[in-house]
């Protein structure tokens, strides 16, 4: 995609005056946008040292099997939290996300479909202290701070993701492959979902994934529902739960060196799981697109 | 489907189940929507005991946050005033902004123009992958180790120059806040530039190759093709890019709420601690016991929510005008 190698103005031969100030401005607007693209990429990588060097002295085995409660406290509450929570929460967002997406792809009027991605645009651009606050106005005071109200806040942040990729992908099955269905007598629905989801299940994986990363990420809406505790109770999702996000925003401001070492070394777990998720959808859709 | 009538074949089953199905489906999206509008709602009747005591303008006016104040004559009046956080939220999504956008749209224009492929593609997935790390645990490296580094150098340098001159530019040298409203704004461009750069990639990509060749055959350089051809096409997608991130550092949370203090008021100085919207909430709710404190809380919240609703339209118009054709984007 970049441009020709040389463009005319490069080619005039020690060019003066207002030629040299020309090739003068492209010379450094070209050095400025390296730095700029430089300034990008830095912090990612300053992140990733500084979590590792800080996280990996305290990454033991006692932090992932032992609970905050034992002798060696560690954070497999958080570990078995997170992983429960966002379980639950991507089993009722995914069939939500899915077949939303599919109904205003397949068979939304052009107006509903309009309707449907603005209310999807609205719900992606609610911030996520948001979705945490309704939680917390509606579910916390029937069922107090507890596990339920979280899957709820975090249900409101992944329908959103899953059925915006879930349409994306779905444009993408080529009319045919559903006309060739349909005119074998298939009916609507065995169509939509063996072949069209089917050819899209790829596609359709790829969103769900993306709402999980969301999920294990998410932090305010867990403080304002989930609340954080000690308790090692598993799908006890009525009390407090506990979830590595809370852990790693709660240690970090404690007294306790230990504290703030697992912190890190929480966070070192949380980042290696979010950007392995990243890098599996990526290549994924890398290898699609080339497809 | 023109399909109506039964028939021997069993094809009327079908066509009923296929009914059944459509329900099905659809009902997904109105799941969706219920939870959209049970969102806005839980917020709108939670702040209702707020309105009983004090009027919306105070409210977004007022730039004390002090709670309920019993007057002198046994009436209760509300003094919840959200001026300074809805400043802290402005000022510090304004810095993050105009550090992203510039930073983010070069370094796309390099990546898509410039950059050789083969540091093209590693450097794309650099960007794209800062994108996927969770905020608190880029709050966690900020509070560690950016926010010194920033206090130390850039604020540093301008508290002692720009500093001397503007009052709201200036430090005390020899103690330095802990945190700052500024070093939020700088985590806040960190967490953006990479969707301003995943999203102005795509729409600088989609600019027809003839456009540049044409004016580079015009004896054009390079840096004068982007600037007068390729940027002034991509005008409409990138005005979405950054859009779409200022939402994003408008709410944005927990790494905000880590690095910015948490200071009630208004500081004198960017180089100060303050609060946004969202770390107010996040940083009060447990405290939070009466009806009208939840209530006020529920308020902050409906603030935001109609910011990002905001955005969220503005793109919608400007994606539809550009679809239509009245934008210069193809």
């Amino acid at each position: 995609m970049s441009l020709l190698r040389f463009t005319a103005a490069d080619l005039v031969k020690a060019p003066s005056g207002r030629d040299a100030r020309r090739r003068r401005a492209d010379r450094f607007m070209r050095g400025i946008m390296f730095v700029t693209a430089a300034i990008a990429v830095v912090p990612l990588i300053g992140l990733i040292l500084y979590i590792i060097t800080n996280g990996l002295p305290f990454l033991t085995s006692q932090l992932i099997v032992n609970s905050p409660l034992d002798i060696e406290p560690g954070i497999s509450n958080a570990i078995i939290g997170s992983l429960q929570l966002t379980i639950a929460s991507i089993i009722l967002a995914a069939p939500v996300g899915i077949a939303g997406g599919v109904y205003l792809n397949e068979f939304a009027s052009p107006r509903v479909s309009s309707a449907g991605e603005l209310l999807i645009d609205v719900m992606l651009g609610t911030p996520s202290i948001i979705a945490g606050l309704f939680a917390f106005l509606v579910v916390v005071p029937a069922l107090g701070f507890s596990g339920y109200a979280a899957i709820v806040a975090l249900s409101v942040l992944m329908i959103p993701i899953v059925m915006r990729t879930t349409q994306e992908v779905i444009r993408l099955v080529p009319a045919g492959v559903r006309e060739a269905s349909l005119a074998l007598g298939i009916p609507v629905w065995k169509t939509t979902i063996f072949v069209t989801c089917r050819t899209a299940a790829s596609g359709l994986l790829t969103g769900v994934v993306l709402a999980v990363s969301r999920g294990l990420g998410e932090t305010a809406p867990l403080l304002l529902t989930a609340k954080g505790t000690n308790d090692t109770e598993i799908l006890n999702f009525g009390s407090t739960m506990n979830a590595m996000p809370i852990v790693i925003y709660r240690y970090s401001s404690s007294p306790d060196s230990l504290l703030i070492g697992q912190a890190w070394a929480t966070a070192l777990v949380l980042l290696v799981i979010a950007l392995t998720l990243n890098v599996l959808v990526r290549f994924r859709t890398v290898n699609n697109r080339v497809a | 489907m023109a399909i109506t009538k039964e028939n021997r074949f069993g094809f009327g089953r079908g066509i009923r189940v296929d009914a059944l199905f459509r329900i099905l489906f659809g009902s997904a999206v109105v799941v969706a929507g219920i939870l959209l509008a049970g969102v806005v709602l839980s917020m709108v009747v939670s702040s209702l005991p707020v309105w009983n005591i004090q009027t919306p303008l105070s409210f977004v006016f007022g730039d004390r946050w002090a709670g309920e104040v019993t007057q002198p004559d046994g009436s209760v009046v509300g003094n919840y005033g959200a001026f300074a956080v809805i400043w802290g939220t402005v000022v510090s999504a304004l810095i993050a902004i105009l550090i992203a956008a510039p930073v983010g749209i070069l370094a796309a224009v390099y990546l898509v123009e410039f950059a050789p492929r083969r540091l093209a593609a590693p450097l794309t997935f650099l960007v794209e992958l800062m994108a996927a790390i969770p905020s608190v645990v880029i709050g966690l490296w900020a509070a560690g180790d950016l926010s010194i580094r920033l206090r130390d150098s850039v604020e540093w340098w301008v508290a002692s120059t720009l500093g001397r001159i503007f009052p709201w530019l200036a430090e005390d040298p020899e103690a330095p806040a802990a945190q700052s409203v500024f070093r939020a704004g700088m985590v806040l461009a960190i967490m953006i530039i990479p969707m301003v750069v995943a999203i102005s990639r795509e729409v600088i990509r989609s600019v027809p190759q003839s456009l540049r060749e044409g004016f580079i055959g015009m004896g054009a350089t390079r840096w004068e093709t982007i600037r007068h051809v390729v940027l002034p096409a991509a005008r409409v997608g990138l005005t979405g890019a950054v859009l779409l991130a200022l939402g994003r550092a408008v709410g944005e949370t927990i790494a905000v709420t880590m690095v910015i203090g948490n200071a009630e008021g208004i500081p004198s100085s960017l180089f100060l601690p303050g609060q946004t919207i969202a770390s107010k909430i996040a940083s009060n709710y447990a405290e939070a016991s009466t009806p009208t404190e939840t209530g006020a809380l529920a308020a902050l919240g409906i603030c935001l929510f109609a910011v990002t609703f905001l955005l969220s339209l503005a793109i919608r118009l400007l994606v539809r005008r550009a679809a239509r054709g009245g934008g210069q984007a193809s």
